[in-house]
């Protein structure tokens, strides 16, 4: 085990290296320029005005050079400071990430405890009635766009209804505390886990009907075990294989969170941030953002091809 | 009762909780912008709306534009910090400050925060674009704590203007021992310290900034006693944190029209609306994109700019896009410049006369598939946006169909703004939206309509000795008023541009404030003037 774990970090951190090219070469290779958001839009700026601003930061230095002085720094654990915010890139991903945790591990937490559960009943009901509808609303679900989704909760549960806030994180007004944050939790983690859940549920119900079709399912009911029994203890134990995958694949989702739901809620989250620095060209905050992606996105696949390891030892040869 | 039940049951019970227990809005005016101010510290702005928003409400200038925003000579202008001021001769000013103005952290405003703060702004290293507004300023000098006296250059009737509008007074004592360099990143601008009606309380990233109002305000006292700035970059967000009751105010609702009825149907909001200085404009290349070195080979020629303004019905779009919160300007004059030339070019537009002078210079559609050629070459355009401005977004669509209607081809191109900036900066387009805030002076003109320009931010590369003639004499003029008419109106008639809309700043507010007093220089600087309705207290 140990040779294959240190042969899958050290392929983690060649991955990593080899995004932080890329990534700063595409974010540097997109057309536009941090000056041109930094000025406004309502005014048009002198010639000289963008060439200083663009040499104060940095940008008239050869693409190489600008490369190695985002190395040294990122060595230093320093991500550069955000053009547009003028604050360091470290701190305004750390003031983000509570937010952006919550919401991504509250989706993740439902997805992955109410889907499982959805996707198993629905493997144990197969072609029933139950079946039926689950698929349908799964499938309708999913293929629903979340900004669209959230936009209809927004209006029905927070606008028409009144029963929930329609944006933010807290109410500035209020005391603050776990209820006004859970409160205001509700619709947009509603909207995402609405609009991903259908992909648990699908993966795990043909992960249990292969699972409950195994010998060994045979096996344990001739043992005379309850079908409640064979279920949860046999049958979706061997299924839980294909969700540790899914599972290292949705755990990016935390980090980065969903842009567009963040957006329609006014959810203070990182993928929110990234989107604006990407818009605005705010090169280090950009960069910053996407190397967290990245590490979570690795880090993910990681974890789950370490789970697989501990449960199917075939998996590290 | 079944757990799960039971479970959602409780679940509900503790969301709806807060509800019962949460405070009113009371005396707090909450609001929305499209993004967080990154440094609400005069000289520090880069125009962009958000700072100015904040630093307005942080940062006092010597005086300020009155209700008529009048910027020639002294009469329309109302005390700020400084109390008083008179006239030595026709190139000095001397302001008296206020005794009782004071620094939110105690400290009284001096003469020396004054001198400093020019200091900064008139340094082009640090603030280019106000040392250029500033640079007909000769010297600034101190007499006493309480005394400045600014001289000019020369004699001209906006002295004056120029003194005070531009800035918000910084305090010395917190800033003088900060480098220039990098007053940027130091702790002033996580905690601005200012002389205006609200102080600073704090700003929670993503979420929001809170202000306070300063007990005993030396101009008055202020009647809302809190502002809670929250931060939606998307407009629907927006509008649902207005419709929700989570905030108290939203502007530019308008575009989209339907906003309007949405708001209708809240009792407790009222739809206000004011002029705006702020203008849309499809710019003429008059450089070939290519080589700008070359005249553009179909934008150079003035009947050709003259036939693409008459081709297109400016009033049914602008119309059909902002109702009738927003008009047909003459030139490039917002609702609030004040001029009043007569139009060049019908609003309406005429489409015979576009035709006809296309015909003329030579462009006829030979080849039936209704678009006009001269010499094998189409008459076709790019029409670059920004996809950040619905109005922009919106009127692309109509110009491009009643264009074609005329023989003319656009391409439309539709641009994220940070792609958008460098074209028009590098003069790469053919028809470039633009929309413009401007000073409420017509003197600002020179910058982007003059042949001097050209090396600046005249983007368009528009040129006509005459025009130069007419801005450089209103200048000096006592009375630039008939000469900036002219020159506004001779632009008008030139047509460099496509000068589409002229829109108000349509809002709306929560019942319980009164007495809204809205100045369009910095939407919400006065809101220490309004007044919140005695029952909503």
């Amino acid at each position: 085990m140990r040779p294959w774990l240190l042969r899958r970090l050290a392929q983690t951190a060649a991955t990593l290296l080899l995004a932080l090219v890329l990534l700063f070469l595409l974010v540097r290779l997109a057309p536009g320029d941090p000056v041109a958001t930094m000025l406004g839009e309502d005014r048009a700026a002198a010639p000289e005005e963008v060439a200083r601003l663009r040499a104060q930061l940095g940008l008239d230095r050869p693409l190489p050079a600008q490369f190695a002085g985002y190395v040294a720094g990122l060595a230093r654990g320093d991500l550069g400071t955000s053009i547009r915010y003028q604050r360091p890139v470290r701190e305004l991903l750390a003031s983000r990430l509570g937010p952006t945790l919550l919401l991504g591990g509250t989706v993740l937490l439902v997805n992955f405890t109410v889907g499982t559960w959805l996707g198993v009943v629905q493997a144990t009901r197969r072609g029933r009635a139950a079946d039926r509808w689950l698929s349908a609303a799964a499938v309708t679900s999913y293929a629903m766009p979340s900004f669209w989704l959230g936009l209809a909760l927004a209006w029905l549960v927070g606008l028409r209804w009144r029963l929930l806030p329609v944006g933010g994180f807290t109410d500035p007004l209020g005391e603050g505390g776990a209820a006004d944050v859970a409160r205001h939790l509700v619709l947009p983690a509603l909207t995402l886990s609405l609009a991903s859940i259908g992909a648990v549920m699908r993966q795990q119900r043909s992960a249990a009907i292969e699972a409950l079709g195994a010998p060994f399912i045979v096996t344990a009911r001739a043992k005379g075990l309850g079908e409640r029994a064979v279920t949860w203890r046999h049958a979706w134990r061997s299924a839980l294989g294909p969700m540790l995958t899914l599972l290292g694949l949705w755990l990016p989702l935390v980090v980065t969170g969903a842009v567009f739901v963040e957006a329609v809620f006014a959810w203070p989250g990182i993928g929110q941030l990234a989107a604006q620095a990407a818009a605005a060209r705010d090169y280090p905050l950009v960069l910053g953002a996407s190397l967290l992606a990245a590490a979570a996105v690795l880090v993910g696949s990681l974890v789950a091809d370490v789970g697989q390891a501990l449960l199917d030892p075939r998996v590290r040869a | 009762m079944a757990p799960l039940t039971r479970a959602a049951l409780a679940a509900s019970l503790l969301l709806a909780a807060p509800l019962v227990a949460q405070e009113g809005p009371g005396r707090t005016l909450r609001l929305v912008f499209g993004a967080e101010p990154t440094a609400p510290v005069p000289t520090l702005t880069r125009g962009l709306t958000q700072n100015n928003d904040v630093a307005s409400l942080l940062f006092l200038p010597l005086a300020a534009p009155g209700p008529s925003l009048s910027t020639v000579g002294e009469a329309g202008f109302e005390p700020r910090l400084a109390r008083s001021w008179h006239r030595r001769d026709s190139l000095t000013i001397a302001f008296d400050l206020d005794p009782r103005a004071r620094w939110h952290d105690g400290r009284p405003v001096t003469a020396a925060d004054v001198l400093f703060t020019f200091e900064r702004a008139r340094n082009p290293k640090l603030a280019p674009s106000l040392a250029l507004l500033l640079g007909r300023i000769a010297s600034v000098t101190a007499e006493g704590d309480r005394r400045v006296v600014v001289r000019f250059t020369e004699r001209y009737p906006e002295q004056f203007y120029d003194a005070t509008f531009h800035l918000g007074i910084l305090p010395a004592h917190l800033l003088a021992g900060v480098p220039p360099d990098s007053l940027a990143a130091s702790p002033f601008l996580r905690a601005p310290v200012g002389s205006g009606a609200y102080r600073w309380v704090r700003l929670v990233p993503g979420q929001f900034t809170e202000l306070e109002a300063v007990p005993g305000f030396f101009l008055g006292r202020p009647g809302v006693d809190r502002i809670v700035i929250r931060y939606a970059t998307d407009p629907s967000a927006r509008l649902n944190l207005l419709l929700g009751g989570e905030i108290d105010a939203l502007d530019f609702l308008v575009p989209p029209l339907d906003n309007l009825q949405l708001v209708g149907e809240h009792p407790e909001l009222r739809v206000v609306h004011a002029p705006s200085l702020s203008y849309g404009y499809v710019l003429f290349n008059h450089r070939d994109p290519a080589d700008t070195s070359r005249p553009h080979p179909l934008l150079a020629d003035r009947d050709v700019r003259r036939a693409l303004v008459l081709a297109i019905d400016r009033e049914a779009i602008t119309r059909a896009i902002f109702g009738t919160y927003a008009v047909v300007p003459i030139g490039p004059a917002s609702q609030l410049v004040p001029v009043q030339p007569a139009r060049a070019l019908a609003a309406r537009g005429d489409l015979a006369e576009a035709q006809r002078l296309l015909a003329a210079a030579g462009w006829v559609d030979a080849d039936g598939d209704g678009i006009r050629e001269r010499d094998g070459r189409p008459l076709a355009l790019t029409l670059s946006y920004p996809t950040s401005s619905a109005p922009r977004r919106l009127a692309s669509q109509a110009l491009a169909e009643q264009w074609r209607r005329a023989g003319v081809a656009i391409t439309l191109e539709p641009l994220e703004f940070a792609a958008y900036g460098p074209k028009f900066i590098g003069r790469r387009f053919d028809l470039a939206f633009q929309g413009a805030t401007q000073d409420p002076t017509p003197s600002a003109l020179a910058q982007s309509w003059s042949c001097a320009g050209r090396s600046g931010t005249n983007y368009g590369g528009y040129c006509n000795p005459r025009v130069d003639s007419l801005l450089a004499r209103a200048r000096t003029a006592r009375d630039p008023r008939p000469l900036w008419n002219e020159a506004v109106g001779t632009i008008d008639g030139d047509a460099p541009a496509l000068f589409l809309y002229a829109q108000a700043n349509v809002l709306a507010v929560a019942r319980r404030f009164d007495e809204i007093v809205l100045r369009p220089t910095s939407w919400w600087s006065d809101v220490w003037r309004w007044r919140v309705r005695a029952a909503a207290r």
